[in-house]
């Protein structure tokens, strides 16, 4: 990496925005169709109800939940690795830095809509936002639903934030080369950046203190999600451990997309040079270890259940792993802490192939964590009278598919219209280099 | 009638050169007006003598406004419906601090960017004037204020300092 020059970093980061071409658009253009299509089965449960959704008792949150969680924690990578590893100078983040933060806005913003879609009634809305009511009733700040909303928009804010203003030395590259009605949209963007030492002076220390702050946040943000659950006294779901376990599987499940839309991107836009081999290696040996973390939960969780002897705990988890949801369970364990460790192994990490497969599966693994803990609680919870089952109906899948249409609708159009790979970073990252050659 | 002052730039290729031509400008007579690069540089702040940023004071502010916030509203709101549901009491200290943690990193957050702005002076439309587009890319530059008669002095200078000079377009920067 020391052998690139800031021209030439320049130039690989901007020939990433050459028009183009069919295929490209193709893609777009199908995306917006999952787009459209997810829209159009959310439109269609807002006309006939809520109940074309496949939530009923006992399990009242199905898949807008589960993809809720999905989406927060896919949002969890980009802060860790543009605030966590920024503070502790770990220098391969610097490549995939921008990436990692765009996909935890858009990744945000696809888990936000997931509230709005289970509300049904999608007008009362108004009824979370810290406004009286006409009974002067205002939300329930001791309830944990009201963290989530507080938290995430606080996340959604502070990552729009950091990451714009991460943007902002790029912009001015960017404008700088271009010309026409592009320069003038680049000139409105980058805010008159000139890279002065007053500009520099204050940005450095503000994206210092940004990183400082999304730290605690992004460690609170998942633990309140994970309150959602653990502050409701359902067996499965009441129990300490909820927090960490919900933040390390965030991480988990945010480093495995990294690579997912890493891998494609550094082939399609020839990056390989700035996006190399050991940043990629560095990913996955974090993800080793946050899939430790998670085989560790999976174990402390049904230990606990056992070593407890609470009848009710033992029978969730029994169920959980030879009951109705027993495949989505072993899916789980293996995708989540089993198949991460093939990358203690170096040429599991070392071979593109291979870090894909294995990114996909942990992608997979973790949807399915979320299809445990939401649906296998609650469909075997205290009384037996009231187990039940539950299967996603064709509006859920429909609103799936369009939220993940969304997230790489986004993206996509992300990676061929703004700076995908931090420039800044890049020259900083090459400065120190050389300054210790 | 005031004297007409024009604005040299040189650009060099890596800090340390501007880091030297900075130090160097400054024991003249001629004022350095800015310095651009394409990455921070620890080398030139020091040349500069530039204090530390003062943004970490408005962060502290909107921390300390978002904390008071965030608590104050979740016992503002719960003390409005004095309601006692389950035995248990209305305020919940504790749990608040939960909203409290929340807001003090959104106003710290929004007190950090306001701070930003305001600090360096953002947006800044007007410094594009002039500006030398090559110092987003790969040149650190340093500007100097000169009068338009002392103008081939500090083009020698500068060069002499290892710098590329551009010469400014008559009426571009001069004022």
């Amino acid at each position: 990496m020391s052998r690139l020059s800031f021209a030439e970093i320049d130039n690989t980061v901007a020939g990433t925005l050459e028009p183009a071409g069919r295929l490209y658009w193709t893609v777009v253009a199908l995306l917006f169709g999952g787009v459209a299509f997810g829209a159009a089965c959310w439109v269609y449960q807002i006309f006939v109800g809520i109940g074309a959704g496949g939530q009923n008792n006992p399990v009242n949150w199905g898949t807008y939940l589960i993809n809720f969680v999905f989406w927060v924690g896919i949002a969890h990578s980009g802060t860790l690795i543009s605030a966590i590893l920024h503070l502790v100078r770990a220098g391969w983040r610097n490549p995939i830095a921008r990436a990692a933060e765009t996909m935890t806005v858009f990744a945000v913003c696809t888990a936000g809509l997931f509230p709005f879609i289970h509300l049904g009634r999608v007008w009362m809305v108004y009824y979370m936002l810290p406004v009286p009511n006409q009974r002067t009733l205002w939300p329930n700040f001791q309830s944990p639903l009201i963290f989530d909303l507080v938290a995430i928009s606080t996340y959604l804010t502070v990552s729009v934030l950091f990451w714009y203003t991460g943007l902002l030395p790029d912009l001015a590259v960017i404008r700088d080369r271009a010309s026409g009605v592009r320069k003038k949209v680049f000139r409105a963007l980058s805010l008159g950046w000139t890279g002065r030492y007053e500009h520099w002076r204050h940005y450095t220390r503000g994206y210092l203190l940004f990183a400082a702050l999304a730290t605690p946040l992004v460690i609170s943000v998942h633990s309140v999600v994970s309150w959602d659950f653990a502050l409701g006294i359902m067996p499965g779901w009441h129990t300490t451990i909820f927090a960490p376990y919900f933040v390390a599987g965030a991480i988990h499940s945010g480093l495995a997309m990294v690579l997912t839309l890493m891998i494609p991107l550094r082939k399609i836009f020839g990056t390989e040079k700035i996006i190399t081999m050991h940043v990629l290696e560095s990913v996955a040996k974090t993800i080793v270890f946050t899939g430790l973390i998670m085989g560790f939960s999976y174990g402390t969780e049904a230990f606990i259940a056992w070593y407890s002897q609470n009848s009710v705990e033992m029978a969730v988890f029994t169920y959980r792993a030879f009951g109705d949801f027993a495949l989505s369970y072993w899916v789980m364990i293996v995708c989540n802490s089993l198949v991460p460790l093939l990358f203690f192994l170096k040429r599991f990490r070392t071979r593109i192939g291979w870090l894909f497969a294995i990114s996909i599966l942990i992608n997979i693994g973790m949807w399915y964590e979320r299809f445990v803990i939401i649906i296998s609680s609650p469909s075997h919870g205290f009384l037996p009278h009231n187990w039940g089952h539950y299967m996603p109906t064709f509006i859920e899948y429909g609103i799936m598919l369009g939220s993940f249409s969304l997230f790489f609708f986004l993206f996509f159009l992300f990676v061929k219209h703004l700076p995908s790979i931090s420039m800044t970073e890049m020259k900083e990252l090459v400065h120190q280099e050389s300054a210790h050659e | 009638m005031s004297e007409m002052r024009t604005n040299i730039t040189a650009l060099f290729e890596n800090e340390n050169q501007a880091a030297e031509a900075v130090r160097a400008v400054r024991g003249t007579q001629w004022p350095i007006k800015d310095v651009h690069g394409p990455i921070p540089s620890e080398a030139i702040s020091e040349a500069l003598e530039v204090k530390k940023s003062g943004v970490g004071w408005f962060t502290l502010a909107g921390g300390i406004i978002g904390f008071f916030t965030g608590y104050l509203l979740a016992v503002f709101t719960a003390a409005r419906w004095g309601l006692i549901v389950g035995g248990k009491p209305v305020l919940a200290y504790i749990p608040f601090f939960i909203v409290g943690f929340e807001f003090t990193i959104l106003f710290s957050v929004l007190g950090n960017v306001v701070g930003l702005i305001l600090l360096a002076r953002l947006p800044a439309y007007r410094d594009l004037q002039g500006y030398p587009p090559e110092c987003s890319g790969s040149y650190f530059g340093v500007v100097v204020d000169c009068g338009a008669d002392e103008q081939d002095a500090v083009h020698r200078f500068l060069t002499g300092l290892g710098g590329r000079v551009t010469v400014p377009a008559p009426g571009e920067n001069g004022s």
